[in-house]
């Protein structure tokens, strides 16, 4: 008997589009094992070798995580209050959500032209100061890490406030109403009942945005300027310049082992901080 | 009470949020500029930078592969996306939890990353350099985009209508395209126009695809800056906000924008 309870069939072939994407994302991968592993004396380690054994690759790395980690925090500190003004602004939410959602879609490029703009040698800013007569020669706000840092935060912000917002809906309204008829202030009830809730939202917002920085591109090349490497610029490098996909890979393995360990790392930091929830 | 203390965290906040848009204002003020650049008094405004840019053929051709690339991946990805998350919906397999651990995978490679490893795939077939390849990547990146949307709203569905329409004899194409369909038409929007905006500004993997015949308008942004940076870039810039406001605001009036801070209904 055909009832509703039977499991459809027939629906199984509707899986396949979806399959085969992620087949081809999956042998994608398994491509970047094979250029990475392969040479042709068989399976060798010596692209990894040409990487590990240079100190200015070190250097790479070393700025490529501390400004990921920086730019996750910062992003993850300066969006905060933003979400909790959208969580308080119920009213105006939806407008707010305009002023956060569009220059979170806005490519990434023109964002980071933007800050070119601004904070360029003759741009709008240093061009302000000396205008004020504050400054007299232009401060070096770009091709140097602090750019980076600039451009790369005001880019993943968007992303930290979604995440810490979609945190603080889910906050039942009553536990603060507890907390404050249960004589806490409003900083208090923030500090003690809000912020520990919102936490797991907020390390969501610093993993993503920290596996952006590491893989990060555009504005490394022109808020940082050539000499200011990370390893997103690095691989990019080995792919159009020199064409050694087999490099490319291995870099790009690298950076995915960093990048895990940099999340393992997060997880245990958030375990630590965040309460159980008792059911 | 606490009054003065919440008035001064709000406008704090209300700062940083005005923080965001600041760059795309500033673009916005330089485009209309005839100086080319920000001063203070303003000087006069013109549309000159407008006019070349529409005058320049790299810049519509880079603009018009961008839409033709962002539509043709928009509908390809909800079509995808709303037949392999109908399958899991319906048939509820067991291994349904992993399946969507894969799907949601590209999201958690960095881009430098996934952009060597799409370049090393698409070398194989040679559609290094193709429209076609620079579609099959932005497929691959917002798969998860377009699922999600479109697996919340089947959730949602009720499954009485479904169960009812079984009953009375709808065989599985009626119950797919003539419920499933229409009742999820949210989710479906809402991944059609997200993969579309993502598609249209995608930058640091499409910068790994693009050939010297065929390139996106945001690899030709990033191309032109480096070698000039002539104030046409804050108007072509200016119109890629556009493009972006507007799907957005499309966004806002068909559906709501909630589906960005909602949580699936777990």
């Amino acid at each position: 008997m055909r009832g509703a309870t039977a499991t459809p069939r027939g629906l199984g072939w509707l899986l396949l589009p979806a399959v085969l994407v992620l087949a081809l994302f999956l042998g994608a991968v398994a491509l970047l094992f094979l250029h990475a592993f392969w040479t042709k004396d068989g399976f060798s380690l010596a692209y990894f070798k040409q990487i590990l054994d240079r100190a200015d690759y070190h250097e790479v790395f070393l700025r490529t995580v501390s400004i990921a980690a920086i730019v996750s925090i910062a992003s993850a500190l300066l969006a905060y209050p933003i979400a909790w003004l959208l969580w308080r602004l119920p009213k105006w939410r939806n407008l707010l959500l305009v002023v956060v959602l569009v220059p979170w879609l806005v490519s990434l490029v023109v964002r980071t032209y933007g800050w070119l703009v601004i904070l360029g040698p003759k741009g709008f800013l240093n061009e302000t100061l000396r205008w004020a007569g504050v400054i007299e020669s232009p401060l070096p706000l770009i091709f140097n890490d602090l750019g980076v840092v600039i451009g790369l935060t005001h880019v993943l912000m968007p992303f930290s406030v979604i995440a810490t917002l979609s945190v603080l809906l889910q906050i039942d309204n009553r536990l603060e109403e507890a907390s404050e008829s249960l004589g806490a202030g409003a900083l208090e009830t923030w500090r003690r009942v809000v912020l520990p809730l919102s936490l797991p939202g907020v390390f969501t917002g610093i993993s993503i945005t920290f596996l952006t920085s590491m893989g990060a591109i555009v504005t490394p090349i022109l808020l940082g300027g050539i000499r200011q490497k990370m390893a997103g610029t690095q691989i990019y490098q080995e792919v159009v310049y020199n064409f050694n996909m087999s490099k490319a890979s291995a870099w790009a393995l690298c950076l995915l082992i960093l990048s895990a360990l940099g999340l393992v790392l997060l997880r245990t930091v958030e375990a630590a901080l965040v309460p159980k929830a008792d059911k | 009470m606490n009054a003065p203390l919440i008035k001064l965290g709000r406008a704090g906040s209300l700062a940083l949020l005005f923080f965001l848009p600041a760059p795309i204002v500033v673009i916005g003020a330089t485009s209309f500029a005839a100086a080319g650049y920000l001063r203070f008094p303003p000087g006069e405004l013109s549309l000159r930078w407008y006019a070349e840019a529409a005058t320049d053929p790299r810049w519509i051709d880079s603009f018009l592969t961008s839409l033709g690339i962002a539509a043709v991946v928009a509908v390809t990805v909800t079509a995808i996306a709303f037949a392999g998350a109908y399958a899991c919906h319906r048939l509820k397999p067991r291994w349904l939890a992993t399946f969507e651990l894969v799907v949601m995978s590209p999201l958690f490679f960095p881009h430098a990353a996934l952009g060597v490893a799409l370049v090393n795939v698409l070398a194989l077939s040679g559609h290094l350099g193709t429209a076609t390849g620079i579609v099959v990547a932005h497929v691959v990146c917002t798969l998860p985009f377009a699922w999600r949307p479109i697996m919340v709203a089947l959730q949602r569905i009720d499954s009485e209508i479904v169960e009812a329409a079984s009953l009375l004899g709808a065989d599985e194409r009626r119950i797919a395209l003539g419920i499933a369909l229409p009742l999820a038409r949210s989710g479906i929007v809402t991944a059609l126009l997200f993969s579309f905006i993502i598609s249209f500004d995608e930058v640091t993997v499409t910068m790994f695809l693009t050939g010297p015949q065929v390139t996106t308008l945001p690899v030709q942004i990033y191309a032109f800056i480096q070698e000039n940076a002539s104030p046409v870039l804050a108007a072509i810039s200016t119109v890629t906000v556009a493009v972006t406001l507007l799907v957005v605001m499309l966004l806002e009036r068909l559906i709501g924008l909630e589906f960005f801070v909602a949580h699936d209904p777990a």
